[in-house]
């Protein structure tokens, strides 16, 4: 009980210092955890892609290393939605595709400036989300699983054939416009001097910051009381509300920043390929991200991003060939069997291995 | 004006009526036990209360103002505060995190955006939580995850959860069900303690008859619905009715 007033003391302190400096200072180990994040994109892309033996042994490459990154903002969205709060959408095709197309759509007739792509896409998904979240969320458990199911079939049913003459219909959107980011430099060349060895591409670069930006604001979010809420009502819905709690706006607040992040991403993947294929809005592309989520680790900021990163790894390069041509042919199996066996193993998937690893290295308890 | 009314409340489901015309009156700083034989209706009236059932007809009223037709959250956020019959706790959550929860919606309101505010600067919210756990004798252990717990102090931390919420009526349900004897006599302890430091109004719901006995101001007794008895802990002892239908002629 002697050291309950200094740390009171402490609380107050800080809490002044936080208003004087904003809500944008890092606090805890914010400083240290995006310090750590950008080093890892910052060599990602050279490791992967270029570094000599290592990149030779997993064939990897630059437009896959841009993809892992844009697959892993999805992923990390949506585990605060799984992971988090507890719910499972089976629907978030919708916010991915439907920021895609919005993305590619505003580049044709509006502007090609990647950063406004990205922030028409965004929107789009945050209000389509919203809309959505507000209808979906109406159930829980299952039925919820199955209206944002529903509600994503019907946009890529829309996307088809009735709204074809916007969206191309089965060719997918082919006409993005991309231009260059701050009008200067064209996303496809390559960055001056050693960014060139080590980022590789604007394209990378641009994509790199905002996934840094995205874990700020998933480390931030998850420190927030709003994460302690969603944890809470993960835990004890039927409690949370007895406590004073209006769980239906948490979970509603949950879904729409879930889809922010797959709305961020969604618009990403267009600038990415210039093309909105139609199957960004099929089934498939919800049940990617919920393996994903589910392999990397649920309730973990970082596992989703690892799961992302596993997924199209086997995706593309184990079904491409060399050095994996024995098993190019059944890499679907592979998937399958990769998946299987890390949940099988590790329950709390890839991120909690690592968990588990470092903290019976450290000796400490869990 | 009392601080709790309902007006001849009735829940009917399907045939049966499991309150029927029931007109409680609960006065600050009172301690009311509602006590009667299983099935008699106990829990469904304070489900009633808290809104977690709807009432066939009758009404509710906390402070005056009538509270049917409000959600659970709006009618905790105007002060009624139910502790659960079970460990209704956060199990993956610290126990220091537990209390924060009920000490955000009350600090906080029910909802609010501040998704990108750090909570380390939420200095009342944790100052209610420190209060609320050093209460009920959980401060030093304010870091465990609340599942690691034993049973009994999963329990206090249950009425924890309760008092954090900042309450000006407690609905207490059976707190001390299925603890030893040691852990009832700490629970009780502590309800005295919590109504003498914080003048809180409660409603207690309990077997246990030495403990209604004990640490109640007025006692209601319910039977198949009905209340069948009202008064003080030593007139509900020499009430006919009372020892007809709920005490079994036993003597006590």
């Amino acid at each position: 009980m002697s050291d309950e007033p200094a740390a009171a003391a402490d609380g107050e302190t800080g809490s002044s210092f936080a208003d004087t400096v904003g809500i944008w200072m890092p606090r805890g180990d914010e400083l240290r955890v995006m310090t750590a994040t950008a080093v890892v994109l910052a060599v990602f892309p050279f490791v992967f892609s270029r570094m000599p033996v290592v990149s030779d042994l997993l064939q990897g490459y630059q437009s896959l290393a841009t993809l892992i990154l844009i697959w892993g903002i999805f992923a990390l969205g949506f585990d605060l939605l799984l992971g988090y709060t507890g719910l499972l959408s089976f629907g978030h095709a919708a916010f991915w595709g439907g920021a895609a197309y919005a993305a590619g759509v505003f580049s044709q007739h509006v502007s090609g400036s990647p950063i406004l792509m990205v922030l028409a896409g965004t929107v789009f998904a945050v209000l389509l989300a919203w809309f959505l979240g507000f209808l979906s969320l109406r159930r829980g458990g299952i039925y919820f699983a199955i209206l944002t199911l529903a509600f994503a079939q019907m946009m890529f049913y829309m996307s088809s054939s009735p709204l074809a003459f916007i969206t191309g219909g089965e060719n997918g959107f082919t006409g993005v416009e991309t231009a260059e980011l701050f009008g200067l430099f064209p996303l496809e060349s390559e960055l001056p001097l050693v960014l060139e060895t080590l980022l590789g591409t604007w394209l990378y670069a641009f994509v790199a910051v905002i996934a840094l930006l995205c874990v700020a604001l998933g480390y931030r979010i998850l420190h927030s009381p709003y994460g302690m809420v969603f944890r809470a009502i993960r835990e004890n819905e039927q409690r949370a509300e007895f406590v004073g709690l209006n769980v239906w706006r948490y979970r509603l607040m949950s879904f729409i920043i879930s889809g922010f992040f797959a709305g961020v991403a969604g618009s990403l993947f267009v600038i990415h390929g210039t093309y909105v294929p139609l199957s960004s809005l099929y089934w498939t592309t919800s049940g990617e991200v919920v393996i994903m989520t589910v392999l990397g680790g649920t309730g973990s900021l970082f596992g989703p991003v690892v799961g992302a990163g596993v997924y199209l790894y086997v995706e593309n390069i184990v079904s491409g060939g060399h050095p994996f041509e024995f098993v190019a042919p059944f890499w679907h199996l592979i998937l399958g069997l990769v998946f299987v066996v890390t949940i099988w193993v590790f329950p709390r998937g890839i991120w909690g291995f690592f968990r588990d690893v470092r903290d019976y290295v450290t000796g400490g308890e869990d | 004006m009392a601080l709790l009314e309902t007006e001849n409340l009735v829940k009917e489901f399907g045939g049966l009526v499991a309150t029927d015309e029931v007109n409680l009156s609960v006065e600050e700083g009172e301690r009311v036990s509602i006590i009667g034989p299983n099935g008699a209706g106990k829990s469904t009236l304070v489900n009633l209360i808290t809104r977690r059932l709807d009432p066939t007809s009758g009404d509710i009223r906390f402070k005056g103002e009538s509270i049917v037709g409000h959600d659970p959250h709006e009618v905790v956020q105007m002060g009624v505060s139910k502790s659960f019959q079970t460990a209704s706790i956060f199990s993956d959550l610290t126990v220091r995190e537990n209390a924060e929860i009920a000490a955000l919606a009350s600090e906080h309101g029910s909802f609010g955006f501040k998704l990108l505010e750090h909570r380390d600067s939420l200095t009342g919210v944790h100052q209610v939580a420190r209060d609320t756990l050093d209460a009920v004798g959980l401060l030093d252990q304010a870091d465990r995850q609340a599942s690691e717990l034993p049973y009994g102090d999963k329990r206090r931390l249950e009425i924890g959860i309760a008092l954090a919420a900042e309450p000006d009526l407690l609905l207490m349900d059976e707190p001390t069900a299925g603890m030893s004897p040691e852990e009832t006599e700490a629970t009780v302890d502590l309800v005295e303690e919590v109504k003498r430091e914080l003048g809180l109004t409660f409603v207690l719901i309990e077997h246990d008859m030495e403990i209604v006995f004990r640490i109640s101001d007025r006692i209601v007794v319910l039977n198949r619905g009905q209340v069948i008895a009202e008064g003080t802990p030593d007139e509900i002892k020499g009430d006919a009715a009372v020892q007809e239908a709920y005490l079994g002629g036993v003597e006590l």
